[in-house]
């Protein structure tokens, strides 16, 4: 194998990578990238954890095919830091990786490319286009609310299902659940929901955020499902995903229909109060205590070490008045994730979730269970 | 170089400054720290429960044939029996002995009484064990009067309240204190004067400090060192050389009389357990499972009473070669339940190797986290049938307990060693 490629697509090439790379794993070679040179000019990079696979296709020019492993952190920080615009990249024996820049040079040592776990090839998939601003849209609306406990692994991602012309994504840790909702006439042909794994939409969104150059210019890709696997590619890379094996929670039970206790703040101001006041709330439950009453919403929070916090916010509400606790965190993630100028609040009771959206949108959903105070 | 060594903040070889970096001297006024210490503890508590066995030979020891001493009252200390000693040992030194198991319930609720009494002239009391305590008396001198005033009222005091004697040790640092409380076994007050700490400790050997065992205490007297005022007079590069920066320092600190290691009260614990070592090692499930319903049920009773209830349930087995395993798991909501702990204990047992003899098992409770509880659940199924009832029942067990006892009434299929 030898190549010649530009540094910063050879870069851009293995910080795809970064993310998916095992570090600490029994098996080296989930460390590497696999770097396949093709006689039509193309150089792959390829990286697996074996449940999230990137393949990236790059121009260069090769001046012999052949294939090789090395470590994705060490060439990747070798290629961001070299001087020059130009990068060789040659297979030497006992699988040394020779790389030239500039003035400089490199030995890595590397594995060969049949070391490299084999990578999923999936023969039928039948993909649907999409749009990379609203699929990255409802990644940021949901992702934030999925289960970090691996002991509850059919939460640790989004639910995602499409039909009646649109796509739903949904995620919950059981104690707030965040769902996206977006028209999109596609046909997926999914036969039920399925469970996008956290770690898959994390790379996903870097790869709708990185566009077609790398320049931030959206680019519009296609998704599609096979065998228990998600799959997004565009012209140049391919993202698969293993879904999670596990039953969802039925999430519609836990929408409350209609509530009492309903005003409107800008999102904003409510985002900042939130976080000043939570400043003195204890660390691990981030608990502030909403006291609504007409005219008005007071924002407190108390803490027996620090002391204690409250502020007022001016509200157009005029029902009965309620006290209730939240974790500061379930609503502050909610507001941030929001692009929208206004946001609706709606309560019932102190025991009763409570419920998010953005004013005069349809398509977004927050529900957060209060905490006991 | 063929050697490593630990290079101190100053570097390696670099001269003097041997005094840890974060000592700083004369930052804080003369502390008033005791250290009390019941004599013979156990031992002490069947006499007084028992009068008859006032002035004889009194071993507290594990009933099993492989059971240690626990305590040994100093009538039968005078036959040679110590604490850890093998009972097979102790019956040989000191055959007309009254040996006795433990009865850790009594003990542990005679030590509440105890340390109450402490807990009056400070909060900062921080327990070593059941029978063992530091108090920082500083900031109660102006209450109480001095440390040794206050030290003589806890000893009278706790005599008074519980017929129980205690040594007490008062100084102005922490070691010093224990060391002050164990020269005056038994039923004895020593005082280490302020100011006069490094003069009270240059006569002792240097194995009374703190983390010199007898690896260090030999590397100490190839240096001619024996007795901590040697130790203080040590050259401290030849200490450094001998022991490592770090050790020779803290070390040489603590030989001077310096200690800066504050009073910490009692933490509020993060765990609750329970654990068993068998009489004879046990194969299979089978024989295992009464043992770890036992001993759920205990942690859950001691769950109950402290107000907690966990989510993390911990498994551990150690086998008869003294390998250890532990297997956890996190439940979807916090427990304080005996069968709902015992069921997870056991699904985690089937994660253990049991071809292979069994020497303990022992269940624990953790992950209370704060604020989890009052944090409600989206999906928060209606509590199961039964919860209810369950938690009446538990309730009434648990007034049972308090009144006759904690085996008065227990599960038909648990176990438990005695």
């Amino acid at each position: 194998m030898e190549l010649k490629i530009a540094a910063p697509e050879l870069a851009r090439a293995l910080a795809r990578s970064l993310g998916i790379v095992e570090k600490k794993s029994t098996m080296p070679s989930l460390s590497h990238v696999l770097l396949e040179a093709t006689k039509d000019g193309g150089l792959k990079v390829s990286a697996t954890d074996l449940d999230v696979t990137v393949i990236g296709e790059h121009r260069c020019e090769v001046l012999k095919d052949g294939a090789l492993a090395v470590s994705a952190r060490h060439l990747h920080d070798i290629v961001r830091s070299l001087p020059g615009d130009q990068v060789t990249l040659k297979r030497a024996s006992n699988n040394y990786l020779e790389l030239k820049s500039g003035a400089s040079e490199f030995k890595l040592v590397g594995l060969p490319a049949e070391d490299f776990p084999a990578l999923p090839r999936f023969e039928k998939v039948k993909f649907a286009p999409v749009k990379t601003d609203l699929v990255l849209e409802m990644i940021e609306r949901t992702q934030f609310a999925a289960s970090s406990d691996e002991t509850r692994y059919n939460l640790n991602g989004v639910f995602f299902e499409s039909g009646q012309g649109a796509v739903r994504m949904v995620a919950t840790d059981g104690h707030r659940l965040s769902l996206a909702e977006r028209k999109l006439d596609v046909d997926f042909g999914l036969k039920k929901g399925v469970i996008l794994p956290r770690k898959g939409l994390t790379e996903l969104r870097k790869l709708l955020a990185e566009g077609a150059e790398g320049d931030g210019q959206p680019v519009d890709g296609e998704l599609g499902f096979v065998e228990n696997n998600a799959v997004y590619r565009r012209p140049g890379v391919t993202l698969m995903m293993r879904l999670i094996e596990g039953v969802f929670p039925d999430y519609r039970q836990v929408i409350p229909a209609q509530q009492e206790k309903i005003f409107n703040l800008k999102r904003l101001d409510l985002l900042a109060t939130l976080k000043r006041v939570s400043i003195l709330s204890s660390d691990k439950a981030h608990a502030v205590k909403l006291e609504l009453s007409p005219g008005s919403l007071k924002v407190l929070s108390q803490n027996p070490d620090l002391g204690e916090a409250r502020e007022d916010v001016a509200v157009g509400y005029e029902g009965d008045p309620l006290k209730i606790g939240f974790n500061a965190r379930y609503l502050t993630d909610v507001l941030e994730a929001l692009d929208v100028e206004n946001v609706q609040v709606e309560l019932a009771d102190d025991l009763s979730p409570g419920v998010l959206r953005p004013v005069a949108e349809e398509g977004y959903t927050a529900v957060i269970m209060p905490m006991r105070i | 170089m063929g050697m490593t060594r630990t290079v101190g903040p100053f570097g390696a070889g670099a001269a003097a400054p041997v005094v840890p970096l974060w000592y700083r001297r004369g930052v804080e006024p003369a502390r008033a720290i005791l250290h009390l210490d019941l004599d013979a503890f156990y031992a002490s508590v069947e006499q007084l429960d028992d009068p008859s066995l006032r002035g004889r030979p009194v071993i507290v020891a594990g009933p099993s044939s492989r059971g240690v001493v626990c305590a040994a009252s100093y009538e039968a200390r005078r036959f040679g029996v110590r604490s850890a000693m093998p009972t097979a040992r102790a019956r040989q030194l000191c055959p007309a002995g009254v040996y006795l198991p433990p009865r850790f319930d009594r003990y542990g609720a005679l030590s509440d009484q105890v340390f109450g009494v402490y807990r009056r002239v400070t909060p900062l009391v921080e327990p070593l064990s059941l029978d063992e305590a530091f108090l920082d008396v500083t900031a109660s001198r102006a209450l109480f009067g001095g440390g040794v005033e206050i030290a003589r009222r806890l000893r009278r005091e706790v005599k008074e309240e519980t017929g129980l004697t205690v040594s007490a040790g008062v100084a102005e640092v922490k070691f010093a204190a224990k060391i002050a409380s164990d020269l005056g076994k038994p039923d004895g007050l020593t005082v280490v004067p302020p100011g006069g700490t490094a003069a009270f400790l240059a006569p002792l050997p240097v194995g009374r400090l703190w983390g010199v065992g007898r690896v260090t205490e030999a590397a100490l007297s190839r240096l001619r060192v024996a007795t901590i005022g040697d130790l203080a007079r040590a050259d401290p590069a030849r200490l450094a050389a001998a022991l490592g920066d770090s050790a020779a320092a803290w070390l040489a600190a603590l030989a001077r009389g310096e200690d800066p290691r504050p009073v910490v009260p009692d933490e509020e614990s993060k765990s609750v357990g329970a654990e068993e070592t068998f009489e004879e090692d046990l194969a299979g499930a089978e024989a295992l499972l009464p043992w770890l319903r036992g001993q759920a049920e205990r942690v859950a009773r001691r769950l109950r009473a402290a107000g907690l209830a966990g989510r993390v349930v911990t498994l551990k087995v150690k086998y008869a070669d003294f390998t250890l395993v532990t297997r956890r798991v996190t439940l979807d909501a916090p427990q304080d339940d005996g069968l709902a702990i015992y069921e997870a204990a056991v699904a985690q047992l089937a994660r253990a190797d049991l071809s292979r003899p069994v020497r303990l098992t022992g269940v624990s409770v953790s992950g209370f986290g704060a604020g989890e509880r009052e944090q409600l659940g989206l999906f928060a199924a209606p509590p199961p049938p039964g919860r209810e009832k369950r938690e009446r029942l538990n309730a009434a067990l648990d007034a049972l307990a308090e009144k006759f006892g904690e085996d008065a009434v227990v599960p038909a299929s648990a176990r438990r060693g005695r």
